[in-house]
């Protein structure tokens, strides 16, 4: 990709398009969808945030101070719904919507008005599942993972979150469609597939494993549903089901779903940390292969989320040997993101710091993840404060620093403005500092037997919970920072050049003028 | 495993298990890769990624059989 | 050009929707397969008779308490043991009655799923006879007594001295017979 200097597209744009708020509800441009998305994903993740402050504050002393265990529930099960289904997975869809058609030279998403669909479902998935706190009965309260027959029991509140789960599955899909069209049949000449940039790959791969095991997610709640309401029993012991099935065919779907919110995360860091080591990525074709392989990989190991479920022995070995093997071509990637590294010119912004910050957190996650595989290991920890402290580990240092590093990284060619690079140092050295001070307690509390979900703890977990709950109030605080930061860098940052990364080398920094044009890419560059 | 540009359009079963195999450990030479990239078809790889994992599954399985005995 | 591009796109989203669809009935066909998985490799058969093994040796040197535990979920039914608990040697036989009446005014179709306490319990437990393994109709008013016959064998561990066996009679709706088959 040679670096050709100057704007590619020919000529600029009348954008006559509705002003005002037409604007964006009808929308077709990428850029625009885009948008929309991050930025309601970063709404969702303050309400998420918020439910997740809610916790800590209930846990900050033992005894019941604030929420009743009922709400506390209700809380601990939306956070995590809003945090997987409404903030990391549409945030990670509108990074796909912003780069992908710029970063293979494609004009648009393949299907725009589709695209522009599959985003306004989100708002009314969301006012479903916030709005069932409102109804009688409250929000559901069996764990975001709605398991029956708690989830065959609550009451309308459970019924609006199977909606909004529907609802999101659907936009998922759409979005995924959308994105392996676009990346398939929209390439540039010459930008063969072993060209694409890594996010592009990883997202071709995670868009896969969206339509693979979405639409079982879709098959399952729909079972809920007709159990709770249409007389079947696929879940109801009485009626011949069984509700352990249920866990089977979700984990189905969950174990995949852990891998769609972080092989994009994956995508991202490929992309910028080979920018600030000024070097090519290290190993890019074993990056493509492993990346495959753990897609593949994780449909066989879903079984690992409920070793205490009741199983064969055979059952038990055999998942944890799987599980345990998924971690190698994981491995691989840290060796590879390290091997970039390597003697190379480096600098430390802050998507770079993001970067580091989220390798070095995700190993301390993946291995606090392989030793959960371990079979007696993990009948002692599971459902324990350690399992929390592992997908914390994994999605908020893994998922969302990424995310982080992505938006401080594009936000100069999506706004044409610089961010301020003091205080988003600020923003990452903050959120490590108290991202760690509330999980890295956690592992200690786990391991000591504290259960997860359950509003009051024993006294001897007493300190440790504090500690995690101050940093958790810490971490919050933090991310207003960094809210106040993309508002100042959209309406007062300076000029950023068109490559302010004097590394990057993919086509939405050669090829196009910072800020990145309303239409881009409308003849397609010439790839080399 | 030099190969002439005369067989360049020949694909083994063995070069699609090589890629596989190489997949799941995450390394692959890149002249080995390049060769792949120029003469696999998507079609080939999936359908070996598919029979991989199921090997995959069966070695497992077969393990934990050595070990429960 | 453009043309063959969104013909191209068309085609690719019909074989993605094709896809998704597919993958929603495998979500569905999941649920047979299991439950064939789980008949095959025996894993959850509880509504099914254990073969009469040979011959148990008695161990009479241990005594161990068997609790017994009735209950009804959703239904007008009274279901009770006649002995809430039996002293015992392992392997030996042992035959309890259960009563069930039905205190309401229409037939009613109940289905019996039982539970063990400890809960590896099953593993040591071989029952010959039990009212779980069917369905049991019920008039308006009738009251039934019914024998489960079973053995714990020797093999239980010895730190247990005190298991629970617990039933739980659940409705069948009409036409249900979905415990049954298994």
């Amino acid at each position: 990709m040679a670096a050709v200097h100057g704007d590619a597209h020919g000529h600029e744009h009348d954008d006559h398009h509705p002003s005002g708020i037409m604007r964006w509800i009808t929308t077709t441009n990428h850029k625009d969808i885009g948008t929309m998305y991050l930025w309601f994903s970063f709404a969702m993740f303050l309400v998420g945030g918020t439910l997740a402050m809610g916790i800590r504050a209930e846990l900050y002393q033992p005894g019941i101070q604030i929420l009743e265990p009922e709400l506390f529930n209700q809380f601990t099960t939306l956070h995590g719904l809003i945090m997987v289904f409404g903030a990391i997975m549409p945030a990670f869809v509108g990074f796909a919507n912003w780069q992908v058609p710029m970063m293979i030279g494609a004009p648009d998403m393949a299907f725009a008005r589709m695209n522009n669909w599959s985003f306004w479902l989100l708002p009314v998935a969301a006012t479903l599942l916030v709005g069932s706190f409102f109804v009688p009965g409250g929000a559901a309260a069996g764990g975001w993972t709605f398991y029956p027959p708690l989830s065959t029991q609550g009451g309308l509140g459970v019924d609006l979150m199977i909606f909004s789960v529907h609802i999101l599955g659907a936009s998922s899909i759409m979005g995924s469609i959308n994105i392996i069209t676009t990346i398939l049949n929209m390439r540039a000449p010459g930008m063969t597939m072993m060209k694409m940039p890594l996010f592009v790959w990883t997202w071709l791969i995670t868009a896969y494993l969206l339509v693979l095991v979405m639409p079982v997610l879709a098959g399952v709640v729909t079972m809920l549903l007709t159990d709770r309401h249409f007389g079947t029993s696929f879940f109801n012991a009485a009626g011949g089901g069984d509700p352990v099935m249920f866990q089977h065919i979700f984990w189905f779907f969950g174990h995949p779903e852990v891998y769609i919110m972080i092989l994009p995360s994956f995508g991202i860091v490929s992309e910028v940390i080979p920018t600030f080591s000024r070097k090519p990525l290290f190993g890019y074709s074993s990056m493509v292969y492993a990346t495959a392989s753990i897609a593949i990989l994780s449909c066989v190991v879903w079984a690992h989320h409920m070793f205490t479920a009741g199983m064969p022995t055979v059952g038990q070995l055999f998942f944890m040997y799987a599980t345990m093997l998924i971690a190698v071509p994981t491995g691989v990637k840290v060796f590879n993101w390290t091997a970039t590294m390597w003697r190379g010119s480096m600098s430390f912004e802050t998507p770079m710091l993001f970067s580091i910050g989220f390798i070095f957190l995700f190993v301390i996650g993946g291995f606090s993840g392989v030793i959960c595989a371990i079979v007696p290991i993990d009948i002692q920890v599971q459902d324990t404060y350690y399992v929390i402290a592992h997908f914390h580990y994994v999605l908020v240092s893994g998922s969302l620093f990424a995310l982080f590093a992505g938006a401080y990284y594009w936000i100069p060619k999506w706004t044409g403005r610089m961010y301020n690079e003091t205080l988003g140092k600020w923003h990452f050295w903050l959120s490590m500092f108290f991202f760690n001070m509330t999980f890295f307690v956690q592992h200690f509390l786990g391991l000591a037997g504290m259960p997860r979900r359950i509003p009051d703890y024993n006294l001897q977990f007493a300190d440790f919970n504090m500690i995690s709950s101050l940093g958790a109030f810490g971490f919050g605080l933090t991310q207003l920072l960094f809210l106040y930061i993309m508002i100042n860098c959209i309406r007062s940052g300076d000029k950023a050049p068109q490559k302010p990364w004097d590394g990057a080398t993919t086509l939405e920094w050669t090829h196009l003028p910072t800020p990145a044009p309303y239409h881009s890419f409308e003849k397609p560059p010439i790839v080399k | 495993m030099s190969n002439s540009p005369a067989d360049k359009n020949h694909v083994s079963v063995w070069q699609i298990a090589k890629a596989v195999l190489s997949a799941f450990m995450g390394i692959r030479k890149k002249s080995d890769l390049e060769h792949d990239a120029a003469t696999l078809k998507p079609a080939h790889v999936i359908i070996g990624g598919i029979i991989g994992g199921l090997l995959f599954v069966i070695g497992v399985f077969s393990v934990v059989k050595l070990v429960i005995n | 050009m453009v043309e063959n591009k969104s013909f191209a796109n068309v085609v690719m989203l019909r074989k993605l929707l094709f896809f998704t669809l597919v993958m929603f009935v495998f979500g569905y066909a999941l649920v047979p397969f299991y439950e064939k998985f789980c008949e095959v490799t025996g894993i959850n058969n509880l509504l099914q008779p254990d073969v009469q093994a040979k011959e148990i040796r008695v161990d009479e040197s241990r005594w161990i308490t068997v609790e017994f535990d009735a209950n009804t979920r959703g239904l007008p039914w009274q279901f009770k043991p006649l002995q809430t608990s039996a002293r015992i040697h392992p392997g030996e036989p042992v035959n309890v009655m259960y009563e069930i009446t039905n205190n309401s005014d229409r037939e009613i179709n109940g289905q019996a799923i039982p539970s063990y306490s400890p809960r590896f319990l099953d593993k040591h437990l071989k029952k010959f006879e039990c009212f779980c393994f069917t369905k049991q109709v019920l008039k308006p008013n009738e009251t039934r007594q019914m024998p489960v016959q079973f053995v714990i064998e020797p093999g239980l561990p010895q730190d247990i001295q005190t298991v629970t066996i617990s039933y739980t009679f659940f409705e069948l709706p009409d036409g249900t017979a979905a415990a049954v088959k298994r």
